[in-house]
């Protein structure tokens, strides 16, 4: 065992627990799958591993001495490397110059010694097989070239321990395969990989053993030979605890989102969505579950105008809305939970108030004349304080005072409260505790009930299955399932679809868009 | 909480003041023969008599504008700085519209204010709309501004408005039409305090009122605390923007006419006077709220008045002033001075908070 | 009008016109360079007109005092520095917003620098009483002889040289030493350098300290050489102008040294329009709107670029962490 970490746990200051007396451990000379849905906890595992973050309990043993990381720097004179999903490079700089940054060869005892740096990264590069040029800054190098970068700055380093944080998210399928060549080059020159990944084919395809966590727990350590994609699938999506919402029948009737032939490329040259089509109706509300990277995000984005789109139209009730700017999309009666609520959703050193009448502060019935109707403000305060079951001394709390839980409950009491006709949900419950969790979720269903339309996008399961009434499946930017009852649907189903292993045909598909 | 944190800011405040007047100490027991005469003058003469604080009162006008110009800017995150030329712009043309219309008795004084409002107001649309539209940093591009105001007012003044018959450079004499008249003579006696001190203060209500009970004010501190929140809440951003540093132009534009009308008779200056730099001081020293920034000119007012008197009575040159303004302003503005102590403030509290929200977390954790 | 084109033409192309661009780009080309440090390090230094007032004066006192311009430069080099870790201290430690800690830099040295002449020379509007010295001047052999050429490059007082010769000396500084690259790599992207051991801190004060010396020479100049003595407001904001020289240099030692040009260039133009009976006010302003213009253009062409930098920002802002 080249890495053993024995009961690890590891609480955020805000009181989630993101590992749970965690047990993981890996074989010298092995690749090992560490696997689980978005929020199992596998990043906080990797980040304590690389020294990026310290756990409150438990012992991380590498190459047999117990050892303490407190920061990467003792990772990396552990032998420990990581190559971080979003890469730790600086763009104007040559790739000779970012492999050496922090360890720099010096010529005449003051100058930087640059034909070193090239010939020390022509040397690892030719050893590992791992081609880049040294010379070109890495603005200019593609994606793929990039993660060699950052694999070559981990192994100049004297890395015997790889790290790669969802290494083929970013990548072509050429380039995937170019990387496990290189992968396999490594195990046998005795380098240890821990591969973190959600895709079964790759990990079915590369890895000898895989480690499977869920909600913040190891769920166990297979041979990779020993399990089926879809074991893998359901041990990644299965369940701990299901939530039930009390829900009536859906009547859906009229269109009020209609997104046709959406395309989306991002700043990477990556296409996020392709094609993309469905409706939701008055009354009901559509799931979106996939994996995370799928396109969903890139979706909400451009639902609200915050990015544009290469081709296909979004319409509100018939209006087109992209390029409209967020206060037209709004006035057509569009909310939106933003999955970054400290980012998009709220005003941290804001007061409640004030976080409150963000999208309806220039409203007749707040204003008298020139001034503010402080009067009707501080009531609609009151009102959503108590509707929403806010947690707080007062409406003139500021919102960074809060837990998680109701800051989330003041944005969502913001964007429930404007009669919205539809309400786009992008992880409205992530990361907050469980009252206010199902109170969001009832609040939620009441809305859809009561006539609004709700998209939901959420990496929760058991949220996505129990809440929506319909569901579509993202998988590489395109809808490859569409569920018009979720009432039936079994997580093995959603699993196998969400990881890429099945997918509805077009015309099956097509029954989302409703004309 | 914000309770305490309010308190906490007034510690801070205090000790940053404190910290700088024992900077000021060790220099004046350095090169001073007579410190104490110095220290008294400085800290207390100003209080001795009623004419030190209608003087006070009356250096107040100029930085009350600039002070409220500067907060509505820093408000929105805006770091223009044209408060200095936009208020030598504002009181030159509201010198000449003193000198070249004829108009009754207040209307005038509101016409040469409101000439120097939009002259204000229009110079900061050039930082401003490069701000909003080219993405140019409205700091670089203010501070050039300042010197093309002041050049440009100079221009004219030297060559197109300028009394001959001095012997320096100034315009010629205000109607009297147009002077903003002394504050109450007949009760305070003669002063040069004039009725721009309440110009000042209507001034200071109607922007505290403007930030903290309007919808556009409101606009402007969101995009201050967070500007994506503020533009995916539908606010327009570019445009509020845009407002503010206009705004901002509109006050000092207007305190260098009150300034002007109030306390001279000819326009003579020939460099820039420096409240623009005082509003910054003050708007840092009023944590960009509106509503403190009299009492924060006062300070300042008050600090001028004691240097000058020192300098007057004792062998310390009055530029200590800018001494210990610099050091007042850098702990101001420095978010980790005595952090500690409010970190600990902090933790308290949150631990309060994290005991109430643990036992009711824990009984939820035991059910599932 | 066509008379006075012709005359403006034969004072543009003249000897002493050319030489009175280098004299007078000298101290805007030192800030310039110390813009130009601070910034690829990730700290704008907007305090450098306040360092070249102080150490414009210090050079004076000390010179005086010691009756060595040396002696003069190394102290005014020394405040410089001293000047600038301060702004690194309230911005790196106490976390004073660093433009603030500028601004209170500039404040220092308009009123400290009465405040300090006074107790120095008991005079408030400039250094008369102070026998200070200044910085020789410099005829290049072999060069001076060259006509016109020579008539132009030699005879410059030694700082110019320097602030020259530092052009090269802060482009190997970036580029090609140790220092250089962290420099770099903290400015454009301190989670990277971060990642790799490098100590972002003790680079940006580093990089502060190095633009202390420049902007120190700077302000040495404008006492010690430009002019013979101290007095108040002398940097008239080339401090702020050379933040704009930098910013249209796009922070390239050589880029920031022409745009320093071109602005040395404006002035120069501006103080020989004078004797041409222009408007001496109108000419003093051009090099501001110069720089507005420089500005606005630098930015338009910018903007492309800085537009999807921006949506840029919004994805992976976007891209909270993962709640696990």
């Amino acid at each position: 065992m080249v890495v053993q970490m024995k009961g690890i746990t590891k609480v955020y200051p805000n009181g989630i627990a993101a590992n749970q007396n965690v047990d993981f451990s890996v074989r010298k000379g092995e690749i090992h799958a560490l696997m689980g849905e978005n929020g199992a906890g596998k990043s906080t595992l990797m980040k304590m591993l690389f020294g990026l973050e310290q756990p409150e309990e438990g012992e991380i043993i590498v190459g047999g001495e117990t050892v303490a990381l407190s920061s990467p720097t003792v990772a990396i004179s552990k032998g420990v490397g990581m190559v971080h999903q979003h890469f730790m490079l600086v763009p104007s700089l040559t790739v000779a110059e970012n492999i050496v940054l922090g360890m720099e060869p010096k010529k005449r005892g003051m100058f930087l010694d640059y034909g070193k740096a090239v010939a020390i990264t022509e040397e690892y590069s030719q050893k590992y097989n791992l081609h880049v040029d040294p010379h070109a800054k890495v603005m200019d190098i593609p994606v793929g070239m990039k993660q060699k970068v950052e694999i070559l700055k981990a192994l100049v380093r004297g890395a015997t321990i790889l790290i790669l944080d969802e290494p083929t998210a970013v990548l072509t399928t050429q380039e995937t395969t170019e990387l496990f060549k290189e992968l396999i080059h490594f195990k046998e020159t005795g380098h240890t990989i821990i591969f973190i990944s959600h895709k079964l084919k790759e990990v079915k395809q590369i890895t000898d053993r895989l480690t499977i966590m869920r909600g913040g727990k190891s769920v166990g350590v297979y041979n990779t030979a020993d399990v089926s994609e879809q074991d893998i699938s359901r041990l990644m999506v299965g369940r701990d605890v299901v939530l039930k919402v009390e829900k009536e029948k859906p009547v859906p009737t009229d269109v009020v989102l209609k997104v046709e032939d959406l395309s989306f490329t991002n700043d990477w040259s990556r296409k996020m969505l392709d094609g993309v089509s469905f409706t939701v109706r008055k009354g009901e509300i559509l799931g979106v579950a996939g994996v995370e990277g799928n396109g969903q995000r890139e979706l909400v984005e451009l639902l609200f105008d915050m990015a544009k789109p290469d081709g296909g139209t979004i319409q509100v009730e018939g209006q087109p809305i992209t390029g409209a700017g967020q206060s037209k999309i709004r006035g057509l009666g569009v909310s939106h939970i933003p999955e970054d609520r400290m980012l998009f959703g709220v005003a941290g050193t804001a007061t409640i108030e004030e976080n409150l009448i963000s999208d309806r502060y220039w409203k007749p019935k707040f204003n008298k004349g020139p001034l503010f109707d402080m009067k009707a403000i501080h009531q609609d305060t009151q009102q959503l304080i108590g509707d929403y079951q806010i947690l707080c001394k007062s409406g003139g709390q500021s919102v960074a005072n809060l837990s998680g839980g109701n800051i989330q409950k003041v944005v969502v009491a913001r964007e429930f409260s404007s009669d919205p006709k539809l309400i786009i949900a992008d992880q409205p419950t992530r990361g907050i505790d469980v009252g206010a969790t199902e109170f969001i979720r009832r609040k939620l269903v009441e809305l859809s009930r009561a006539g609004t339309a709700v998209l939901l996008v959420s990496a929760d399961l058991n949220e996505i299955i129990e809440l929506s009434d319909s569901l579509i499946v993202f998988y590489g930017g395109e809808i490859v399932a569409y569920f018009e009852d979720t009432s039936t649907l079994t997580d093995e189903e959603m699993g196998e679809y969400m990881l890429g292993l099945k997918r509805q045909s077009d015309e099956e598909i097509r029954r989302v868009f409703h004309a | 909480m914000r309770n305490k944190t309010l308190g906490f800011e007034i510690i801070r405040g205090a000790a940053s003041i404190l910290l700088a007047l024992a900077v000021a100490m060790v220099f004046i027991f350095i090169i001073s023969d007579e410190p104490f005469t110095a220290l008294y003058n400085l800290i207390v003469a100003p209080l001795t008599n009623m004419r030190y604080i209608w003087m006070i009162l009356e250096r107040m006008i100029p930085i009350i504008f600039t002070g409220l110009g500067v907060c509505v800017m820093f408000s929105a995150n805006q770091f223009n700085l044209a408060g200095e030329g936009t208020l030598y712009i504002g009181a030159f043309v509201s010198a000449l519209c003193a000198i070249y219309f004829d108009l009754p008795p207040v209307l005038h004084v509101i016409v040469c204010i409101l000439a120097a409002v939009v002259v204000g107001g229009l110079s900061m649309l050039i930082p401003a709309i490069l701000k909003t539209k080219l993405g140019a940093s409205e700091m670089v591009s203010s501070l050039m501004l300042n010197y093309i105001l002041l050049q440009l007012g100079l221009y004219f003044l030297n060559y197109h408005f300028s009394d001959r018959t001095q012997g320096a450079t100034m315009t010629f004499q205000f109607k009297p039409t147009a002077q903003i008249p002394k504050f109450l003579p007949n009760l305070i006696g003669r002063t040069n305090l004039s009725w721009g001190i309440v110009i000042a203060l209507a001034a200071t209500v109607v922007i505290a009122l403007f930030m903290y009970r309007t919808k556009w004010g409101y606009a402007i501190r969101m995009i201050g605390v967070n500007e994506s929140f503020a533009k995916y809440s539908g606010i327009k951003v570019g445009a509020m923007v845009v407002l503010c540093q206009v705004l901002g132009g509109v006050l000092s534009g207007m305190g260098g006419a009150v300034e002007m009308l109030g306390y001279f008779e000819r326009f003579k200056w020939r460099q820039l006077p420096g409240y623009g730099w005082n509003g910054v001081t003050i708007a840092i020293l009023a944590k960009n709220n509106p509503a403190f920034v009299p009492l924060a000119a006062f300070f300042m007012a008050y600090l001028e008045r004691g240097c000058n008197l020192m300098q007057i009575n004792s062998d310390v040159p009055a530029e200590m002033l800018s001494i210990i303004q610099a050091v007042i302003f850098l702990f101001f503005a420095a978010e980790q001075f005595l952090a500690k102590y409010r970190h600990k403030l902090v933790v308290k509290g949150a631990k309060e908070e994290l005991a109430e929200r643990t036992s009711g977390h824990g009984k939820k954790g035991a059910e599932t | 009008m066509l008379d006075l084109l012709s005359r403006i033409v034969s004072t543009v192309f003249s000897v002493p016109f050319a030489f009175s661009i280098l004299r007078i780009t000298t101290p805007i080309l030192f800030a310039a360079l110390a813009a130009v440090v601070a910034d690829r390090a990730g700290v704008t230094n907007i305090g450098l007109e306040g360092i070249m007032m102080i150490s414009a004066l210090t050079g004076v006192i000390f010179s005086a005092w010691t009756q060595s311009a040396w002696f003069g430069l190394l102290m005014a080099i020394l405040l410089g520095v001293l000047v600038a870790l301060m702004i690194g201290f309230f911005a790196l430690q106490l976390k004073t917003d660093i433009i603030l800690a500028g601004i209170a830099v500039n404040m220092l040295g308009g009123g400290g620098t009465i405040f300090f002449m006074y107790l120095a020379s008991g005079d408030r509007g400039y250094s008369a009483n102070l026998a200070s010295k200044v910085m020789p001047t410099v005829h290049i052999p072999l060069l001076r002889d060259i006509p016109v050429l020579g008539e132009i490059l030699s005879g410059h007082n030694l700082l110019t040289y320097l602030a020259f010769l530092c052009v090269l000396l802060v482009w190997i500084l970036l580029y090609k030493t140790p220092l250089g690259l962290q420099l770099r790599a903290v400015g454009e992207n301190s989670h990277a350098a971060d990642s790799v051991g490098v100590s972002v801190n003790r680079v940006k004060y580093l990089a502060l300290a190095v633009s202390g010396v420049l902007a120190g020479m700077g302000g040495a100049f404008m006492s010690m050489g430009y002019m013979s003595s101290f007095n108040t407001n002398m940097t008239a904001g080339r401090g702020f102008i050379a933040l704009a020289a930098e910013a249209m240099g796009q922070g390239e030692p050589v880029g920031t040294m022409l745009t320093s040009l071109l602005f040395g260039f404006a002035d120069a133009l501006a103080a020989n329009m004078q004797s041409l009976g222009l408007p001496a006010e109108l000419v003093k302003m051009t090099p501001y709107v110069f720089t507005i213009a420089g500005l606005a253009i630098y930015a338009a062409t910018k903007l492309g670029t800085h537009r999807r930098k921006k949506r840029k920002g919004q994805t992976t802002g976007g891209a909270a962490p993962e709640a696990s």
